[in-house]
């Protein structure tokens, strides 16, 4: 029984990121759902994301100048902040911070929907829930996901320049052109793939629990927990899978 | 009309309806009574397809809708008008957006003709200075006109659903609704109001189906229910 309710679970998970994401080609497209969407996932995640990424930038620039000033490599600290930023840290920490705020806001949002019969009233009124709450929530974190990660990762190369620079004394001119080297292709692409994938997960997770909630307050708590966490788990392992890939796709030796 | 046949639900493991049967006919008043939990609301669900049932058949003019898509089921949904319990309003939305909501997505009305409309069916209800207010900044009262005024807003129906229109409510505020109930009710309208308060069931309908462990045990007009001679009712009807 736990079996088939699994498979069942999956086959709904698979059914709603699928219609939830191809419900922008047809019509009505609630367009002001999507912007209202996109100002609750990206302007109001704002806040959030710049001063945990500039405290993120400060402590790597801060651990790695204390460890290579040992070996005598401090000058390496811009090079190897900017790669662990662009291409793993920020893409991951931005999703976290995302996660939380925007995962859990929608869980609890269509989950308090469910339990007050709002859903229900939308169905009757011939009104389609996917359509109307599902792919805007998608859309907007698909969009805005990859924008917040713009901007902490350069929020993140600046906290690392003002240890770089004011903590350690290290040349900002060098610190900002060992960063500007590695924004190649390969970096910026595989950093820049990454947010696409997790805004779409944390969506589609936190919309399918917000969605299956039942039983009361303990059950929107539940969900809650469960979208967050749930979204946590696959942040980290799509992580890794997807910088498996990316790795091979752009030619990178292990 | 409306014909539960050999209908059976559960939630998971619980039983909630068993081996249910019964006509609802055109132009009747139903009043579906019962303890909480026992299904009531499950039957109102049940009558727009929102759940399926386990087995058995749901008849709704002739034709079976279970097991119908959808969009199938669009066009069954708009001979009612069902109002469920808190209202359901949409609370991010203002009193005037919600009631207005159905006229934005089906009508071609505009934004003017929109606003007159919705004034028209708030006065209606009684509740029209309540325009501009918020869900949350309404009475329990209000609410249940507002979601009233929103579910004729929606769509001319055939027959209203009310689950537990009164649940909440102090006895005036109750009473103005078993009142405008009635009153939309007058052209010959059929409703179904599921509760649990048999005092404003009376003032409401002249059918009464009682509903014990998933199963209907009394089924009759209000005569017969202040005389019936089964224990758990007489001890509902006296509260």
């Amino acid at each position: 029984m736990k079996l088939i309710e699994l498979i069942n679970n999956f086959q709904d998970f698979y059914l709603l990121s699928v219609r939830g994401l191809m419900g922008i080609v047809r019509r009505p497209l609630y367009g002001k759902d999507l912007i209202e969407q996109m100002d609750y996932a990206g302007a109001g995640s704002l806040l959030i994301v710049v001063p945990v990424t500039l405290f993120i930038g400060m402590a790597l620039s801060l651990q790695l100048s204390a460890e290579l000033s040992i070996l005598g490599l401090k000058m390496y600290t811009g090079k190897i902040v900017g790669v662990s930023i662009i291409r793993e840290i920020g893409p991951v920490v931005v999703a976290l911070v995302f996660a939380g705020r925007v995962g859990s806001g929608m869980a609890s949002e269509l989950g308090s929907m469910i339990l007050g019969h709002q859903v229900d009233s939308l169905r009757v009124f011939g009104v389609d829930p996917m359509k109307k709450l599902v792919t805007p929530r998608i859309w907007s974190a698909i969009l805005m996901l990859p924008a917040l990660t713009l901007i902490g990762d350069a929020v993140s190369l600046s906290g690392g320049y003002y240890i770089a620079v004011f903590v350690s004394h290290q040349s900002a001119t060098f610190y900002w052109s060992s960063v500007r080297d590695t924004l190649t292709f390969e970096n910026v692409f595989a950093g820049a793939a990454k947010p696409f994938m997790f805004g779409y997960l944390i969506a589609c997770i936190s919309c399918y629990m917000g969605l299956s909630t039942k039983g009361g307050a303990k059950g929107l708590r539940q969900s809650t927990t469960r979208a967050v966490v749930l979204s946590i788990v696959m942040i980290i392992v799509s992580d890794f899978l997807l910088t498996r890939i990316l790795l091979y796709a752009l030619g990178f030796s292990v | 009309m409306i014909v539960f046949e050999k209908v059976f639900f559960s939630y998971g493991d619980r039983h909630v309806l068993r081996d249910l049967s019964f006509t609802v006919h055109e132009h009747e008043r139903v009043a579906i009574l019962g303890g909480s939990g026992g299904g009531k609301t499950t039957i109102l669900k049940l009558i727009l397809g929102l759940i399926s049932p386990d087995s058995g058949r749901i008849i709704i003019d002739g034709e079976d809708i279970t097991g119908k898509t959808e969009s199938q089921l669009r066009e069954v949904r708009m001979k009612f008008s069902i109002v469920f319990q808190e209202g359901a309003l949409f609370d991010s939305l203002s009193v005037k957006e919600n009631v207005a909501f159905c006229l934005r997505e089906y009508s071609k009305l505009s934004e003017e003709e929109i606003d007159r409309k919705v004034r028209e069916i708030l006065r209606v209800v009684d509740v029209e200075e309540a325009i501009d207010l918020m869900p949350d900044e309404l009475s329990g009262g209000m609410h249940r006109r507002v979601a009233i005024a929103r579910s004729l807003a929606a769509c001319e129906p055939k027959v209203f659903l009310y689950d537990e229109p009164t649940t909440g409510l102090d006895p005036i505020n109750a009473d103005n609704i078993c009142r405008l109930i009635v009153d939309l009710c007058r052209d010959g309208k059929g409703l179904i109001t599921v509760t649990h308060k048999v005092s404003d069931a009376m003032k409401i309908a002249g059918r009464f189906i009682f509903l014990s462990d998933g199963k209907i045990v009394f089924d009759g007009d209000k005569d017969m229910l202040l005389n019936t001679t089964i224990n758990e009712i007489q001890r509902f009807v006296s509260g």
